[in-house]
């Protein structure tokens, strides 16, 4: 018991002097795995994908009212087998919004924060006037506290990211390639539903010039308008999740291929513009959706 | 299928899709020089719907042809995920570890001032941080 004051005081000089060198360490090795948090967030929520599949499934709602005898035929067939399809198509982009959730939360900051308890340990350590401890060594020990746990799983957490992204790159980008060729199909379903639907209008309205006829041929026009409008927004939408699938694609790459390199204005800096131009694209489909 | 892979599925859909937008056309030039009457128009009409079901049914098949080939990337991508979320739980665990530690130098210096109130909390502190590495 005796040598327990002196003890206490040498440690507290040795932390003085670590405090130092482990900031330096900090500093120099620790990677900042901020934009690749963001990235893999915004990714995740890039939703596009799965509306469009919804729409795909719901084709047959759509050109119900157009369609009659062996079209119609044909068009419940369609229509069963998307649907048995929609489960499987959804899936492709579960998996890739639970990577780059999981993503994200491995390069998360927050995740791993340990300031609070360590916040806690120095107000606990306050509470103790007579141990001969004063202000200044309670603040060293924290923040050498702060630094070593930070030092400590940031190291590891930086490891973990590399392995995810370098074993991940290569799945990643088929899945997103197949996702581009779905919503490539999508798109051109949905340009025969069209088709379908406005060339009915387009034709019938050739024959409805009598005078009797004019209230028929002013509300299918009307309808017309209405429905133009509405594949309008819907190009748009296939447009913009294309868009965000390339600049999903083209993030993880430039992540992969810079992985020794994350912490370099210029990656950074790329890495962030992507993230951004994701967040634009949901913007742009939220907007379309009106 | 009797279309060999995708890519010619998607094709053949493509082709028969263009197709009916060349009926289409001709069609509303018919129609608009008065050279078909309103039965006849319907009838090509339905033609050219038909091709476009047909088309679309098609697109079905690349679609199915998409899920099957990225069933083996899919199941790589979860078992990455797995493996990332047991370090996700490996690195809290380290930090609850340090948890510990901080609360076993508040503990040693509550004993060291000897005054039994602090060291019963700083013991349940400790005691709470070893359940929570045990824990989970």
């Amino acid at each position: 018991m005796q040598s327990a004051p002196e003890c206490l005081i040498r440690v507290m000089k040795s932390i003085k002097y670590a405090i130092l060198i482990t900031l330096l360490i900090t500093i120099v090795g620790c990677v900042n795995l901020k934009e690749v948090r963001d990235f893999a967030g915004e990714s995740a929520k890039l939703s596009a994908y799965t509306e469009l599949t919804t729409r795909f499934r719901d084709t047959y709602q759509r050109e119900q009212p157009y369609v009659s005898g062996a079209a119609e035929t044909l068009a419940k067939d369609n229509d069963k087998r998307r649907q048995d399809a929609y489960p499987d198509l959804l899936k492709i982009h579960k998996t890739v919004s639970l990577y780059m959730q999981t993503l994200a939360t491995l390069a998360g900051d927050e995740t791993f924060d340990l300031s609070k308890g360590m916040d806690d340990l120095a107000s606990g350590i306050k509470t103790y006037p007579n141990l001969g401890i004063d202000e200044k060594h309670v603040d060293a020990f924290s923040s050498i506290s702060k630094v070593v746990a930070k030092w400590i799983t940031s190291a590891y957490q930086e490891r973990a990211v590399r392995e995810m992204v370098m074993d991940g790159d290569p799945h990643l980008q088929t899945l997103l390639d197949g996702m581009l060729s779905l919503v490539s199909y999508y798109k051109k379903t949905n340009d025969n539903e069209r088709k379908s639907i406005v060339g009915f209008f387009d034709i019938e309205i050739q024959y409805t010039n009598t005078p009797k006829d004019k209230l028929l041929s002013t509300l299918a026009k009307a309808h017309l308008q209405s429905k133009n409008r509405e594949y309008q927004l819907a190009d748009a939408r296939y447009a913009e999740a294309e868009k965000g699938i390339m600049s999903i694609k083209d993030g993880h790459k430039k992540i992969a291929e810079n992985i020794d390199n994350l912490s370099s204005l210029e990656v950074k800096t790329v890495i962030e513009r992507i993230a951004k131009d994701i967040k634009t694209i949901r913007d742009n489909i939220e907007a379309a959706r009106s | 299928m009797a279309l060999a892979n995708k890519k010619q599925v998607e094709e053949m859909a493509d082709k028969l899709t263009e197709s009916a937008d060349s009926i289409h056309e001709r069609l509303m030039k018919a129609i608009r020089d008065k050279e078909i009457d309103q039965p006849n128009a319907q009838s090509i009409f339905q033609d050219e719907a038909i091709l476009r079901q047909r088309a679309n049914g098609l697109y079905i098949d690349a679609a199915n042809s998409v899920i099957t080939d990225l069933k083996q990337s899919q199941t790589s991508v979860i078992a990455l995920v797995d493996t990332a979320n047991k370090k996700i739980k490996r690195i809290r665990d380290i930090t609850k570890f340090i948890d510990l530690i901080a609360d076993l130098l508040v503990l040693a210096s509550a004993v060291y001032a000897a005054k039994p109130s602090p060291i019963i909390t700083a013991l349940q502190e400790v005691k709470s941080d070893i359940e929570a590495i045990g824990g989970e």
